[in-house]
């Protein structure tokens, strides 16, 4: 009861904070501005502005006290961002009574330098506190192009059943799913699991994990509760582990929750060696195979756009706040000359370009090379041939390439073969004969080349149509 | 010119004066009542504008899919004879139903204690994913590994209309709009000489559900489906009459749109617009439609492939249709076949006879659908959704406690499977299970609104967040429910 209330005075802390912290600043401000003689009639103001500083100063140090012993956060940190903080508390007193009482040896100037720097400090200890140590430099990150979320997407692995169970299949899903929380910053409810000992010691609840019995244990009975019950991990607003995964840490814990094995080692049903198959096989499908570039682009220009909407061409951006575009010339088949400038005029932009079924000609190809950020391109049904498909060599952001019903052959497309992102290459009807193939795939060994012609043969069953046998 | 004043005159009566000042009473709640039949749509970035309704618009986010086919079996198909393999039923074959499945349990026609039935096919694993398909389904089974299977599907309505509107609208009753016109609200359609929402049906019945399942519900008229016809000319009047030439029909056509354009200014009714621009998608479909709608001038080998035949109402026929339409950038495409309803009422219904035959109808053409988009580049953006309305008992139907005069099962809620391809679905995938006798779902447990809500997301909506405003509330169509199932997301 006490300690609930003192739990409830403590969740003021992050409101309380900001009062100190800015009523200070006013403080110190208007104390260098007393300074300057035209300023001299503000300097009564400046001990009142200290004195409910202090006092909110002190009011947040007790908060953030009742705060700390209730909740979970990193050790050290917290014993920083509190002891800075009483010091910024000490000083603030300090910095009253001189002003108050001036004939304290010290000097008030040097004092507010001090108090105004501990402010900042302690501040921005509080920030990381609750928002996490890289929250503000994360953006710096992305400017400067690193990778700032390494631990929200699972790299595939390449055969699973030599993977070590742990460090390869189950704690990518801690990674993801849990560490934000009991991880190295945070150890909400105590539970801290990037460090397997303490995983296994569990949290305030008592152990999180029993060796052997899944169903027994606190983490599996949390993770199936129902997404809206009060005790359901992750909560609500966090990102949610997949069936399979939960599949997968149930298997894990009843199989004794084992740190060192591998994946062979362990006993699997059917489903699991399925689903730890699957970690690997979807690997390969991951990446989607058409997908938008990195970073963001300035906008189009929208005369350019409205010229080809004009046109009947269907321009859009590929999502609501995205700048990279679609075309698709799905009305007017007829494509002219300023149809191709204008497309020259959203090259930055452009993606993905549809021209099937098109007068597109081998000349028109010069104008296509010039769209750099293309990835898909469609010239289904057109009259381009190899001599073409020479000009978009160094295309090489392109991964998706229809040229179904073409004229080109194995020569032109071996032309390609330095596009190294190609992905999806679609030869159905062309010249490309079935003696070619080898060469495709070897000099395309990541993509997939789909030279179409499939058949459904009529089987006898087919066509036969069941009767009613007479003894009915 | 006396009389145009005394018409003048008549405009404004005592009548008129009560009736224009009852107006500018009401205006106020009018203007509120306005606001609730979603003009303005707060929190959502679907921008509805009435004079083009059909403009092709851009989802929140990039999807994976830019069409959808949706091949629904009106009826709903037995599970336990297609994909969810239950040997252990076998043995049970025969015997009585054991109570602890009927407690507490309705049926639509099970009545007392009805007899087991074991699978009435043979069944075996095809491709690298291993997918049980049972032999009725020879040639689907040789592209299991682009499918991802939904096993253990459930539903809360165990007749045909209602859970067929569930599936398709998101409600059991009547009023919501269907999947389709959700998905040509908020994207438009690409080609807009054809209509972005195109329903076909077969096997000599619509749907029970009526057409509902496919209306528009509170979104404006123009995104309901447009139904063709299967047999013949699939839109009737395509061509011009005799004496009448294509400049006439369009000066015909400018007139009529004149006047509705002055009836919109008077009335501001948005249902007006739409009916302007039908006019014009009218007249523009007949030109690109007749190319489109026609599957005879598609290559013998295409034929053959899909096993159509050109001139009589069939499955297959709606099925290359639909590739057709798909490939010339219609948003959605709703096929229905009817005949599923294996009750074993009669051998049409049996699920040794009638079932066989509605297998056979559709095994072949859906698998050179597969193909054929795969082939033209077009199964990586389009999803193709293929299921019923619920699932089959594994008992055999006893109606109203008799013995039928040929083997079925009744309507079953509680597990059936659906499966998906296409469009950033995984490939050779299998998602959820059903018990050892298939009667109810054990893992993977999914309902229509999770289907509705992973169609969504591949084409680019959060369906939490794609909402219409009507009635002084956000409606959506999961409503309150629904959960993208991530895991057969690729």
């Amino acid at each position: 009861m006490l300690l609930s209330i003192s739990e409830f005075i403590g969740h003021f802390h992050p409101l309380l904070v900001h009062l100190p912290i800015g009523i200070l600043l006013t403080g110190i401000f208007l104390q260098w501005l007393s300074l300057k003689g035209k300023y001299k009639g503000i300097r009564g103001a400046v001990p009142v502005v200290f004195f409910w500083g202090m006092l909110a100063a002190i009011f947040s140090c007790i908060t953030g006290y009742l705060l700390s012993i209730n909740d979970d956060y990193d050790k050290t940190l917290v014993s920083w961002h509190q002891w800075m903080g009483i010091t910024v508390a000490l000083t603030s007193v300090l910095l009253y009574f001189k002003i108050q009482n001036p004939r304290l040896t010290v000097n008030n100037k040097m004092l507010s330098v001090i108090l105004l720097l501990l402010i900042f400090v302690t501040g921005h200890l509080g920030g990381s506190l609750t928002h996490g140590s890289d929250y503000l430099t994360k953006p710096l990150a992305d400017v400067f192009g690193k990778d700032s979320v390494p631990n929200t997407i699972i790299k595939p692995i390449p055969n699973v059943q030599e993977a070590y169970v742990y460090s390869n299949v189950i704690k990518p899903i801690f990674q993801t799913k849990c560490y934000s929380c009991h991880g190295v910053n945070k150890q909400k409810g105590k539970l801290r699991m990037d460090d397997s000992l303490m995983l296994m010691k569990g949290g305030k609840d008592g152990k999180v994990i029993e060796p052997g019995d899944a169903h027994g244990s606190a983490m599996i009975k949390r993770l199936l509760l129902p997404v809206d019950n009060e005790d359901h991990m992750p909560p609500k607003e966090k990102p949610q582990p997949t069936e399979s995964q939960i599949d997968l840490l149930e298997w894990w814990i009843s199989q004794g929750a084992n740190f060192g094995k591998k994946v062979k080692e362990i006993n699997q049903t059917d489903k699991i060696s399925q689903l730890l198959f699957a970690l690997q096989k979807t690997s390969v499908l991951e990446k989607k195979s058409f997908d938008i570039p990195e970073g963001s682009v300035e906008e189009a220009d929208h005369s350019v756009i409205d010229k080809l909407k004009g046109r009947g061409v269907v321009v859009l951006p590929v999502a609501q706040n995205s700048n990279w575009l679609k075309a698709n010339f799905i009305t007017d088949t007829v494509i002219n000359a300023n149809d191709l400038q204008s497309l020259l005029g959203i090259k930055k932009q452009l993606i993905w370009l549809k021209l099937g079924d098109t007068n597109m000609n081998d000349s028109d190809m010069k104008v296509i090379a010039l769209l750099k950020n293309l990835m898909f391109l469609n010239l289904e049904h057109t009259n381009i041939t190899d001599k073409g498909l020479q000009e978009i060599q160094s295309s090489k952001n392109l991964n998706y390439l229809n040229l179904v019903g073409t004229k080109v052959t194995v020569n032109g497309i071996l032309q390609l073969k330095e596009l190294k992102s190609l992905k999806n290459l679609y030869l159905y009807q062309t010249n490309v004969r079935r003696e070619d193939w080898k060469l495709l795939q070897d000099a395309f060994p990541k993509a997939q080349i789909d030279s179409g012609g499939y058949q459904v043969p009529l089987l006898p069953d087919d066509t036969i149509i069941v009767k009613a046998k007479k003894e009915y | 010119m006396q009389e145009a004043e005394r018409a003048v005159m008549h405009m404004h009566t005592r009548r008129h004066f009560l009736k224009e000042s009852a107006m500018g009473l009401g205006a106020l709640a009018l203007g509120s009542f306005l606001g609730s039949c979603g003009n303005s749509i707060p929190g959502n970035n679907v921008v509805f504008d009435p004079a083009h309704p059909l403009m092709p618009k851009l989802p929140p986010f990039p999807g994976n899919a830019k069409s959808v086919i949706y091949l629904h079996m009106a009826g709903a198909p037995s599970q336990l004879e297609l994909f969810d393999y239950k040997p252990e039923l076998m043995k049970m074959d025969g015997q009585d139903c054991p109570k602890s499945l009927l407690e507490g349990k309705r049926f639509a026609f099970i009545r007392g204690v009805p007899k087991m039935m074991g699978p009435q096919a043979k069944f075996a694993q095809y491709g690298q994913s291993g997918a049980w398909v049972s032999e009725h389904m020879p040639h689907l089974s040789t592209i299991v590994d682009e499918l991802s299977f939904l096993k253990a599907v459930t539903t809360d309505q165990f007749n045909h209309a209602p859970a067929q509107l569930l599936v398709h609208t998101g409600s059991p009753r009547m009023g919501r709009p269907s999947l389709g016109s959700w998905v040509t609200y908020g994207l438009g359609t690409e080609n807009q000489n054809l209509p972005g929402f195109v329903v076909l049906t077969s096997g000599g019945k619509t749907p029970d559900a009526g057409k509902s399942v496919w209306g528009s519900g509170f979104l404006p008229s123009v995104y309901q489906g447009v139904q063709c016809r299967s047999e013949g000319s699939p839109v009737l009047f395509m061509n011009d009459p005799d004496g009448m030439n294509r400049d006439l029909r369009k000066e015909s056509i400018d007139a009529i749109n004149e006047v509705n354009q002055q009836e919109y200014a008077e009335y501001k009714d948005p249902e007006i617009l739409s009916r302007i621009s039908q006019y014009e998608m009218a007249y523009k479909m007949q030109i690109s439609a007749p190319e489109v709608m026609n599957i005879n001038n598609e290559p013998a080998y295409i034929h053959e492939m899909y096993g159509t035949k050109p001139g009589h109402a069939c499955f297959a026929n709606n099925v290359l249709l639909a590739r057709k339409l798909v490939e010339k950038g219609v948003r959605f495409v709703q096929l229905f076949d009817w005949g599923w309803d294996s009750h074993g009422s009669d051998a049409s219904l049996a699920i040794d006879i009638g079932f066989i035959n509605k297998c056979r109808e559709v095994d072949k053409c859906i698998t050179a659908l597969i193909l054929d988009l795969k082939q033209r580049g077009l199964l990586e953006e389009t999803l193709v959704v293929w299921g019923g309305e619920f699932g089959r008992t594994p008992m055999m139907e006893n109606r109203e406690g008799k013995k039928m005069p040929f083997k079925g099962r009744d309507h079953h809620t509680e597990a059936f499977t659906i499966w998906m391809a296409g469009a950033g679905i995984k490939k050779g995938f299998c998602y959820g299970e059903t018990d050892e006798i298939g009667y109810s779902a054990i893992s993977g447990k999914v309902e229509p609104f999770d289907i509705q809500a992973t169609i969504l997301n591949q084409l680019g909506f959060d369906h939490e967040k794609f909402t219409y405003q009507f009635q002084g509330r956000p409606f959506r169509l999961t409503d309150t429910r629904g959960k993208v199932i991530e895991d057969v997301l690729a």
